[in-house]
């Protein structure tokens, strides 16, 4: 079935297209996105449970930007009411011009901008789905994931609680400008499991996510998530350290992802270019990683959770491509940026939700597969760890360092798996050096949308990366 | 709309429910250098409902909850309180009761002039002396004015007012070689024109630093003193553990009146919940589902003696009375500087991300800046990184009699751990 475009959006269009004539008037350039989100969260563990129709990307409201005299600014609010476009046009005007008397009285000026292209656009996509998080069998889910956090605390007396959370969202967005109607709808979905295990005064525990462009009907997959994640938080438990040094690597599609997302993700952002915050800049053109590395970004490079239509700018998806076989060919990039750095944008602006600004975000960010296989590469190592598991990462765009958190390291000498874990792991290094040391890629790929990302330590959007297996040689704590 | 919620919610069928209204007006400027990016304005008002029901043999108390937007019809919202009331019946908790009204402490509630405070913060920036080698590369200031009501079935009616404050700073600083940044996040109730600056000079002197480093010695296991913002991870595991979220998920296993830990040598932690802290974002006088916020002691010489949490783990675990933190203090430091920054340590001041697992008590973080001594001699090192386990570092760890506030908290200006594994970068 198609996800059906929100019928508030479509009830107000009319209203915002006027509002939009009415501000036409006096501003250089006038853009509108609504949003309309609507979401199911349920969370079942062995000691609670809850049902929610909210998610983090639950919202529902609209955000008007201008452009006058090198000023942009935005307007956001959830009090819109189509039969008093003139109130909201005053009340607009009367809020930017109180803001410009104190930049006028600290003497700020504008940083100079030209004013974004308007040309003339029309799209409508309702995305494919099986079901809907609003029409979702609630009673069902809760009783399936009853059955299974019953199961898995049942199946080991470590198991302290399998926590299950499942949410879904129902995504409208409508962009609206003088030339401009831009409507999109789909829905994305995830499913989690988080496994606690004890033995003595030893705590572990364990992630396992599934997620996808598509609905509730992804839940289905929690079943197997939850027989990892237990698995995997015992296996923990008897866990030793590692001792900390350089080795050879093999990293899993979901650390592989890590790295693609905090090496040369936030790495190209090219807001950062703007702000001279990113050393890829003077990096387009050479060499930052071994022929075997090619790594796309866009949101149409697959059917995840950030693979919209048109992004919060009204820019349509892309696919580009950032390394091609080693070489630094581009950054992703918002409008506003790409006026300013006299390129053009990718599809990349996105926003927290409708009261957030605008930032170059990444969608979906992906190592392109080779051609081993991942039995191949673990027989090719002398001594060193497959890297199993990601908990977070931190990006460091000025110097290319890069700090990734893994779950659990598995110990291979001479080309076999002992059965010997290490936790946690801490792979740092400076990302040419990580990336220039790739010398096998695996022919599979994976891609994962579980986790959040921040810009700085806010702005949290949805986003995916993945890969293939990659061996490369990394420091290790 | 909140008479038509209460309404709605009173003739939907509900055993009991909650009404949020959450009015918020908000300014934003974004500098890049002296440069305006965008200026914002927001003006929001959200509400979300949650409604309970007991199972027909009243065994169960479960709840279902939902956004609704301002302009919802009365048919949408009649429609969302129905599908609540079937969607709580399926949520089998056990049973447990409801906030009842209860006062809170006296405080004046004062506007916030939201205009007045985004340009003292525009000002404020603007002050700090910036020089050809370090200067503030962009920034952001978020000013808001918040309103909060809270309306129950059981007869709770509040409102709170108060401000909320964010400004984030990109430091950078240079030579002939090279260009580096740090990254400062502040937050606060108003602008506080002194920490800012102290806090944006102190980054500026770092970022200095950071220009002359060499790579991280292999040092084998040292101790390391943390005197930044990044010890309030350290601090916030403590908090966390006596949470009766953690102890009834059985993701703690402390309990009131027993040790953390046997055999501490080390200085003793005593955490004090606080109603009021200057200029804090959260000082507010009831938690999100009502309860009053109140002084009070939760860990003395490193023993429970109050856990904290929402009100359906509480119940669970026996404790009623109890509610959610905001403002907290963490005492018990007995060493003056002198004897945190002694002998062969290594005190660390910029992290990529330094972070303290809550489960399993493990530190880890990316050296970006730290000093390196050995008695009289300090090398400025970066690379490498700090791991250990907090279940090691809190029978010895020490801190310092000097405290330092970190927006809501609270925390030892100095923080020494002994025995961490330092992975060396040379």
């Amino acid at each position: 079935m198609k996800a059906p475009f929100s019928e508030y959006l479509t009830g107000i269009a009319e209203g915002l297209k006027k509002l939009t004539a009415v501000l036409d008037q006096e501003f250089d350039y006038v853009s509108i996105l609504a949003s309309d989100t609507k979401g199911l969260n349920i969370r079942v563990s062995g000691r609670s449970k809850s049902v929610s129709n909210e998610t983090v990307q639950t919202e529902r409201g609209i955000v008007v930007r201008t452009a006058r005299d090198g000023y942009y600014s935005e307007y956001a609010t959830n009090l819109f009411d189509p039969r008093d476009i003139q109130s909201l046009a005053e009340q607009i005007r009367k809020s930017f011009e109180e803001q410009n008397q104190i930049m006028k009285a600290a003497g700020v000026k504008p940083y100079e901008t030209p004013v974004l292209n308007d040309e003339p656009l029309t799209l409508f996509v309702e995305m494919e789905t099986e079901q809907l998080p609003e029409t979702a069998d609630v009673q069902s889910i809760v009783g399936r994931l009853t059955e299974i956090t019953e199961r898995e605390s049942e199946k080991r007396e470590e198991i302290r609680d399998c926590i299950l959370s499942c949410r879904s969202n129902h995504v409208s967005k409508m962009f609206l400008t003088k030339n401009r109607d831009l409507r999109q709808s789909y829905v994305f979905s995830e499913a989690s499991a988080y496994t606690l295990a004890a033995r003595g005064d030893r705590s572990e525990a364990w992630h396992e996510g599934a997620s996808g462009r598509c609905g509730p009907e992804l839940f289905e997959k929690i079943s197997e998530c939850a027989a990892k994640a237990s698995d995997s938080a015992v296996s923990l438990l008897d866990a030793e350290r590692i001792v900390p040094g350089e080795y050879e690597i093999i990293t899993t599609p979901e650390v592989s992802g890590l790295i693609a997302h905090e090496a040369f993700g936030h790495g190209v952002e090219m807001d950062m270019f703007v702000k001279n915050r990113a050393l890829g800049k003077e990096y387009i053109g050479k060499r930052v990683g071994s022929d075997l590395v090619t790594m796309h970004e866009g949101a149409l490079c697959a059917e995840e959770v950030s693979s919209y239509a048109f992004d919060d700018e009204g820019i349509l998806a892309g696919d580009v491509t950032e390394i091609e076989n080693g070489i630094l060919r581009t950054g992703i990039c918002d409008a506003l940026s790409a006026l300013r750095l006299g390129t053009v944008p990718t599809g990349n602006g996105k926003r927290e939700n409708y009261s957030h600004k605008v930032y170059t975000r990444m969608t979906n960010t992906i190592f392109d597969s080779g051609e081993s296989t991942a039995e191949e590469m673990i027989a090719s190592v002398k001594k060193g760890y497959l890297l199993v598991g990601m908990q977070s990462g931190m990006e460091d765009p000025k110097h290319w360092g890069i700090q990734c958190i893994i779950s659990s390291g598995h110990e291979i000498i001479d080309g076999k798996l002992t059965g010997k874990i290490v936790s946690p792991v801490i792979m740092t290094g400076y990302v040419p050096d990580l990336l220039g040391n790739v010398s096998m890629v695996s022919g599979d790929r994976e891609v994962f949308g579980c986790g959040m990302c921040g810009k700085g330590y806010k702005e949290w959007v949805k986003v995916s990366d993945g890969g293939p297996y990659l061996k490369t040689k990394a420091r290790l704590g | 709309m909140i008479g038509k919620l209460t309404e709605i919610l009173k003739e939907c069928g509900a055993d009991a429910w909650e009404l949020q209204e959450l009015k918020t007006e908000g300014w934003e400027f974004y500098f890049i250098r002296k440069k305006l990016d965008q200026n914002r304005v927001k003006k929001i008002t959200d509400y979300r409902i949650t409604v309970y029901k007991y199972s027909d043999d009243g065994k169960y108390f479960g709840s279902a909850s939902a956004p609704v937007s301002p302009d919802e019809t009365e048919e949408n919202l009649r429609k969302t309180a129905e599908d609540l009331c079937y969607q709580a019946s399926l949520v089998k908790n056990r049973p447990y009761k409801l906030n009842q009204p209860a006062d809170a402490e006296k405080a004046e509630q004062k506007e916030t002039d939201i205009a007045k405070i985004s340009s003292d913060f525009i000002k404020a920036v603007n002050s700090i002396d910036e020089t050809k080698t370090e200067d503030i590369n962009s920034h952001e200031i978020f000013v808001s004015s918040i309103e909060r009501r809270l309306i129950t079935s059981e007869g709770i009616d509040i409102t709170e007012k108060y401000p909320y404050s964010m400004c984030e700073a990109v430091i950078n600083a240079r030579n002939e070689k090279q260009e580096i940044e740090l990254y400062r996040m502040f937050r606060s109730g108003t602008c506080d024109e002194k920490s800012l600056a102290e806090g944006i000079g102190r980054a500026m002197q770092f970022g200095r630093d950071r220009l002359k480093t060499e790579k991280t010695p292999v040092t084998g296991n040292i101790p390391v003193v943390l005197s930044t913002d990044d010890a309030v991870s350290v601090y916030t595991y403590f908090l966390e553990r006596i949470s009766t979220q953690a102890v009834y998920q059985k993701i703690s296993d402390w309990q009131t009146g027993k040790p953390v830990a046997e055999g501490i040598t080390g200085d003793r932690m005593n955490i004090r919940s606080v109603r009021y802290l200057p200029n804090s974002s959260a000082n507010r006088l009831y938690d999100s589902e009502g309860a009053p916020i109140r002084d009070l002691q939760l860990m003395k010489d490193s023993v429970p003696c109050s856990l904290w949490g929402n009100r359906m783990t509480s119940q669970y675990l026996g404790l009623e009375d109890t509610f959610s933190v905001t403002n907290v203090i963490f005492e018990g430091g007995t060493a003056e500087e002198e004897e945190i920054r002694s002998g062969r340590y290594l005190e660390v001041v910029e992290f990529s991300d330094f972070q303290v697992d809550t489960v399993t008590g493990s530190i880890f973080g990316e050296i970006r800046l730290a000093y390196y001594h050995d008695n009289d001699m300090v090398k400025i090192v970066s690379g490498g990184s700090v791991s250990g386990t907090m279940r090691d570092f809190m029978k010895n760890m020490r801190m310092s009699k000097e405290m330092k506030q970190y927006n809501s908290y609270m925390i030892p200006a100095l923080t020494r751990l002994e025995n961490v594994t330092v992975t060396g970068a040379e």
